[in-house]
């Protein structure tokens, strides 16, 4: 008993609180060997805030918002808010049988659909959709079908994975329920699956158009169409008065987006 | 009648000349490995480093974008929501063309650009973790006398520091990926590889640097998967 007297207590005993504190220093010193690897001209920093606002002041201030307004550029606002929509569209669609084969307890068979489906899923979504429209705009060419496409690819992988998600996270009774009934596959899916994902389906929907739409904004940057092509002519003219009207239409549009797709969420999560 | 008009149908061919172009990149180039080393590397450095830059500037942010520890709430609350929002809006891209015009090509406008990005959902995410805390850990902490940065370090950061840091580390996967192509724009890393490869049309080559970029993203993954098993 007076062994246990002078025991001071810790939250983390013996073995855990090296691994904490070692992972904690490995981390610090990995980031301290970038520093040095990387070569990074930390005196750089000094001056930043300076350089910042002088650049800011001098070269991107006032935005040439006559450039804005004229009337090809408005052409290539809607063209790439059709082409988000069309790819959110599309994604959406082909998430559906991506998600459902990739959940585990749905899948039609867990040991080649499951496996497939799921690597699909990570390939898809592993690929930035500048790669992918970087690859498609070689192959088909300039215009927005590759960014149509581009987009595509990026939100099937993107959505799938949340999909998948949510329909491992069901109450599998109702499921089982309607399999005693006799059901094949399918109706298990629409009677069984369908009512209980309906809701988080339509939030996955609404933040895939989101970030579709962020992301169309910039696909033009190589070649696919939309206000990115804008941005790249005029950042590679120097135009930088343009380039900063350019980067505050994108944050119009997309301040209008988020508060559209808000107002939708809303009015679903009063219809539940 | 098309969906998308001006798509230029004659360029493109018959669905043959389609697949024949897309034909032309498959194929993996092997000699080219050695080089995507450090590239390799460089770009998970980009990466590691821009987070933990993102993961410093969402403090304040987030302090001020959570509706509970807010100090001031009619300006401070829509100044740090405002600055989530214009940070997740302006794609990685265009922040980064940005911090090149300010701090030279290289690594140190990628790591900018990508903390400056990822600081937006960094911070989205812990507000909505913040606001759900429990209050009655907040409440006692603030009986005993406390000012306010004492409550938050003691009654607010305990709750939610594992969602904190999941998220943190959530979003170090997804900065990976965004590294690999900042460097199409100068900072360097695998995206200046990709970007030498696609206009000496070695397609090979590109399928090689996409192979890379899969390599580090499941080294990631990894990494990621076993940490959050840890801290959540």
């Amino acid at each position: 008993m007076n062994s246990n007297f002078n025991k001071k207590w810790t939250r983390f005993k013996y073995p855990d609180s090296y691994y904490k504190f070692g992972s904690y220093l490995f981390t610090l010193l990995f980031l301290v060997f970038s520093i040095h690897y990387l070569e990074i001209p930390l005196n750089r920093l000094f001056g930043m805030i300076g350089r910042m606002g002088n650049v800011l002041s001098t070269r991107y201030y006032p935005p040439d918002i006559d450039y804005i307004l004229d009337v090809d550029y408005m052409d290539y606002v809607v063209e790439t808010i059709q082409m988000a929509y069309l790819g959110a569209l599309f994604g959406l669609l082909f998430t559906i049988p991506l998600g459902w084969f990739g959940s585990y307890n749905m899948t039609p068979s867990k040991r080649f659909i499951y496996p497939i489906a799921r690597m699909l899923t990570m390939g898809f979504r592993a690929v930035h959709e500048m790669i992918w429209t970087i690859i498609f705009v070689s192959i088909l060419g300039y215009g927005m079908l590759a960014g149509v496409l581009a987009l595509t690819f990026f939100c099937t992988g993107f959505a799938a994975k949340l999909l998948a998600e949510e329909i491992e996270a069901i109450d599998m009774g109702p499921v089982e329920a309607i399999k005693a009934t006799g059901a094949n596959l399918f109706k298990v899916m629409i009677f069984g699956v369908l009512p209980q994902v309906r809701v988080a389906f339509t939030g996955i929907a609404i933040y895939t158009w989101d970030v579709a739409f962020r992301a169309a904004t910039v696909v033009g940057f190589f070649g696919a169409g939309g206000m990115g092509w804008y941005l790249k002519r005029n950042v590679l003219q120097i135009e930088t008065e343009r380039v900063a009207a350019i980067i505050l239409s994108i944050i119009v549009l997309v301040l209008f987006s988020e508060f559209f797709s808000a107002l939708i969420r809303n009015k679903v999560m009063k219809m539940k | 009648m098309t969906i998308i008009d001006d798509t230029d149908w004659e360029r493109m061919g018959s669905l043959g000349d389609v697949m024949h172009s897309a034909g032309r990149f498959m194929g993996i180039d092997f000699g080219l490995f050695p080089n995507l080393v450090i590239p390799s590397l460089e770009t998970f450095m980009i990466s590691c480093l821009g987070t933990f830059l993102g993961a410093l500037i969402c403090i304040p942010a987030t302090w001020f974008g959570a509706m509970n520890i807010t100090p001031y709430k009619p300006i401070t609350y829509p100044i740090g929501r405002l600055l989530m929002t214009l940070s997740r809006s302006i794609h990685e891209i265009v922040w980064a063309l940005f911090f090149v015009a300010v701090l030279g090509l290289g690594a140190l406008a990628g790591i900018f650009a990508i903390a400056v990005r990822s600081v937006g959902f960094i911070a989205k995410m812990s507000a909505e973790a913040i606001e759900d805390i429990d209050k009655g850990p907040l409440e006692a902490i603030r009986a005993t006398g406390a000012n306010d940065f004492q409550v938050i370090l003691y009654a607010v950061i305990p709750q939610v520091l594992p969602q904190i840091l999941g998220v943190i580390i959530f979003e170090w996967e997804i900065n990976i990926r965004r590294s690999a192509i900042l460097g199409l724009v100068g900072a360097g890393g695998l995206g200046l590889v990709f970007f030498r490869q696609m206009n000496t049309f070695n397609f090979h080559g590109v399928i090689s640097v996409i192979i890379a970029i899969l390599g580090i993203i499941l080294v990631g993954e990894f990494i990621s998967y076993y940490t959050r098993k840890r801290v959540i």
